[in-house]
């Protein structure tokens, strides 16, 4: 009954096949995102902070700038919000449901899109002020490990795991859905926006950079909620399921080795 | 655990011959030895109390620590501490390793006073006719000679009126959950199972099992209750003392010999064979169950090791099942069901799946519960309200074996006081006093564990906890009354003591659904 239970439902191939696509463009467009391309132009980290925008929007118009990062949020993303969905889909009347979910990931992108804003410019001014690549990146992976320790990280992370009551009627609904979306992202954002720095100002090493950060982002929320401390979080949990469930896949009668003294 | 060829018989703490009959009298000896023990003595009572849950401030509250007490090592703190699980499929197996544990550490000391090698915890059947009143050796401050340190004895029990005279009153605990043919439920609006929602790879359930939201939440709230004056909870009331009290033990002795009787009755009730919840928590990359033991010793468990009670050294005198005809069965009467030829079928057919769970209705605002009353609406969608009717008819013409369920959820249930319980009921006439009504009884809730659900920056994302009633008998009697057909369902929540403003109850939606099975 369980095994029945647990088989993917067609709202997970969806979420999934999305995502997969959108690393497929991502993957398929060489460099995917902005900053790359700004890499080429040397000139634009000798001009003033203000020209360097003005040049940087002059070789990349903002709608490109837009789909490129809805793309890089679609692809990184969309897998951590199996659990809000659920939420959404089990407590929404069967007849609204797609229409419930739709409405949570459009609150989660804007979001995410408005904090693209933020973000890109805030690697924009970081090439400017670190012009040496290496020296900037670096600079960004300090900032990141700094919030990664920090009590505000676990603030919006245990924010990320928040269900909320939803209306089911109506406008009411509609908004609550989409609300919770916002909310939801925008505790991503607080939770993700330093680590998302880190393939913006990757260079040529871009896409890797996504990949290695999607695994981090995606093993650190299955965490539970914790305190608000001053420590370090990691993708431990998500290391110890792998290696549990490979040795319960392995074990005769799936019983991981016996542990009673 | 250490093997024994010894088999140790649970027994009913009021059929032992007497208030001080020698094993209540070698349990108040044993925990009196544990109590001696400073607080950084993993074999202490304080020390047990915690491994269920801890919080610092309460406990100096209500006088269970001080600056002066020796705290653990952090090791220790972190291997032990705060493990106590709920709102999730590990209730069960979790607290019997948990009583285990602690019977082992009194049978321990019982035997290093010379008392009998077979020492083992009584339970306390508060179901049995005139037996729901707290044990006499429990609530007197005296030993039976008189001198008065009895340790079983703690004056943090408010009872089920916060006046001091602690029992379970019969109508507002129920067995219904014995009926549930599924072990695991989900937390999807559905059935939460007898044993507790597969919590996946999270581990900070919302939602309370079908045993563990009755009778354990209730008979927890009853015995502990709350200071009317200071307005604390009871020991009993709050997951983060509750260990304190010597009558966890026998409560919870109670609802682990309910699993075996779950088990037993009938016997194609089975534990889950999924190995996330076999292995336990390091299936899922949590810390194992790990307890103390006599000796200096840890020993650590998993589910799966627990499960089967033939395989561990102790018995129940009494498994058998509560009297009266099995609930499905009882149902398909009520609804005119030809039981000679329909029982048969009536439970394989209940635990075939995978089942349809939707929303059926749900009120429009958020609820705050102060005072003796609160109610709300209900809206039906009409949709499904249709399927609803169609099953119930289906299932009178003998078309359909396993009518829907229907199941009432109390979301997001958030407050500060978890010594708050309330009675539920729908449809009630207005005017009419819902007690006269026990056929519009969805059921009572009591709030254990509220108020660490509601903190926000701890172990729960702060949403509060999600409370399932099943609700199929009050519907079966409104359609056998043709009143089913209504557009709204009007639900009373009747409060069995006033809830004061500063518990802060409040109820983020009322909803209904139905599965189909």
């Amino acid at each position: 009954m369980r095994r029945a239970a647990r088989c993917p439902r067609a709202w997970l191939v969806v979420l999934g096949l999305t995502s997969l696509v959108a690393w497929s463009v991502l993957a398929l467009n060489g460099s995917g995102l902005t900053l790359p391309v700004f890499c080429s132009a040397d000139m634009l980290w000798a001009a003033p902070l203000s020209v360097s925008f003005d040049l940087a929007l002059v070789f990349n118009p903002p709608a490109q700038i837009a789909s490129g990062w809805a793309l890089m949020v679609a692809a990184m993303m969309l897998p951590l919000l199996v659990a809000p969905l659920r939420h959404v889909r089990d407590r929404s009347f069967a007849r609204r449901r797609a229409r419930a979910m739709l409405l949570f990931v459009a609150g989660y992108m804007v979001a995410w899109m408005i904090a693209g804003v933020g973000l890109q410019a805030m690697a924009l001014a970081a090439r400017w002020a670190a012009p040496e690549p290496l020296l900037c990146f670096g600079l960004a992976a300090a900032a990141a490990a700094l919030w990664q320790v920090s009590p505000a990280k676990q603030w919006c992370l245990n924010r990320c795991h928040r269900q909320p009551h939803l209306a089911a009627f109506g406008a009411a609904a509609d908004r609550d859905a989409f609300e919770f979306g916002l909310t939801n992202g925008a505790s991503c954002v607080g939770a993700c926006w330093a680590l998302m720095l880190l393939p913006l100002l990757a260079g040529h090493g871009h896409f890797f950079a996504m990949i290695a950060v999607t695994l981090f982002i995606f093993a650190e929320r299955l965490e539970s909620p914790a305190p608000l401390a001053w420590r370090w979080r990691g993708p431990g949990k998500a290391l110890r399921i792998v290696a549990a469930q490979a040795r319960i896949q392995l074990a005769p009668r799936n019983r991981l080795g016996e542990t009673s003294s | 655990m250490g093997h024994t060829d010894m088999t140790y018989t649970r027994k009913n703490v009021l059929e032992l011959g007497g208030d001080w009959a020698d094993p209540i009298l070698w349990y108040a000896r044993g925990v009196k030895a544990m109590k001696a023990r400073a607080l950084n003595e993993p074999t202490g009572w304080r020390f047990f109390g915690a491994i269920h849950g801890i919080d610092q401030g309460l406990w100096q509250q209500l006088g269970y620590l001080s600056s002066s007490d020796p705290m653990p090592s952090s090791a220790d703190i972190a291997t032990y501490w705060n493990q106590c699980q709920h709102g999730s499929w590990f209730f069960l197996p979790w607290h019997r390793g948990y009583l285990l544990a602690l019977e082992a550490v009194v049978r321990d000391a019982v035997v290093k006073l010379g008392g009998p090698a077979d020492w083992a915890l009584p339970y306390w059947n508060y179901f049995k006719p005139n037996e729901n009143q707290l044990p006499p050796a429990f609530a007197s401050a005296d030993w039976p000679d008189g001198s008065g340190d009895n340790p079983l004895y703690v004056p943090q029990r408010y009872g089920p009126n916060n006046d001091g005279n602690v029992n379970v009153p019969m109508d507002q605990v129920n067995l219904t959950a014995l009926g549930d043919p599924d072990f695991t439920g989900d937390a999807n609006g559905g059935s939460p199972g007898f044993g507790g929602v597969d919590t996946g790879f999270s581990h900070n359930g919302q939602v309370h099992g079908g045993i563990e939201t009755q009778p354990h939440d209730q008979v927890h709230v009853s015995v502990g209750g709350g200071d009317p004056e200071s307005g604390l909870p009871g020991l009993m009331s709050d997951p983060d003392t509750a260990g304190l009290d010597p009558i966890f033990w026998l409560h919870h002795a109670n609802i682990d010999r309910l699993w075996e009787v779950w088990r037993q009755n009938p016997s194609t009730d089975m534990d889950p064979s999924d190995p996330n919840w076999i292995n336990g928590p390091p299936a899922v990359g949590d810390p194992a169950f790990t307890m103390p033991m006599p000796g200096g010793v840890s020993w650590t468990y998993t589910p799966g090791d627990l499960s089967d009670l033939s395989k561990l050294n102790y018995i129940y005198d009494d498994v058998s099942p509560p009297a009266g005809t099995p609930q499905l069965a009882a149902r398909l009467q009520r609804l005119g069901v030809n039981m000679a030829t329909a029982a048969a079928p009536v439970r394989s057919t209940a635990m075939a799946g995978p089942k349809t769970v939707e929303l059926l209705g749900a009120n429009t605002q958020s609820l705050r519960v102060t005072g003796m009353a609160a109610s709300t609406s209900l809206t039906l969608d009409t949709a499904v309200q249709r399927k609803v009717t169609t099953s119930l008819q289906s299932a009178a013409a003998a078309a359909q074996p396993a009518p829907d369920r229907i199941f009432l959820n109390l979301e997001n249930v958030r407050g500060a006081n978890d010594a708050t319980a309330f009675n539920v009921y729908i449809n009630v006439p207005e005017g009419d006093d819902p007690a006269k009504h026990p056929e519009l009884k969805a059921g009572t809730i009591a709030l254990f564990g509220v108020r660490k659900a509601t903190g926000a920056d701890a172990q729960h994302a702060g949403d509060g906890l999600t409370f399932v009633l099943e609700i199929t008998h009050v519907i079966d009697t409104l359609h056998l009354a043709g009143a089913l057909n209504v557009s709204q369902l009007h639900v009373r929540l009747v409060p069995l003591n006033p809830v004061p403003e500063a518990a802060q109850i409040s109820i983020g939606r009322i909803s209904v659904f139905r599965q189909s099975t």
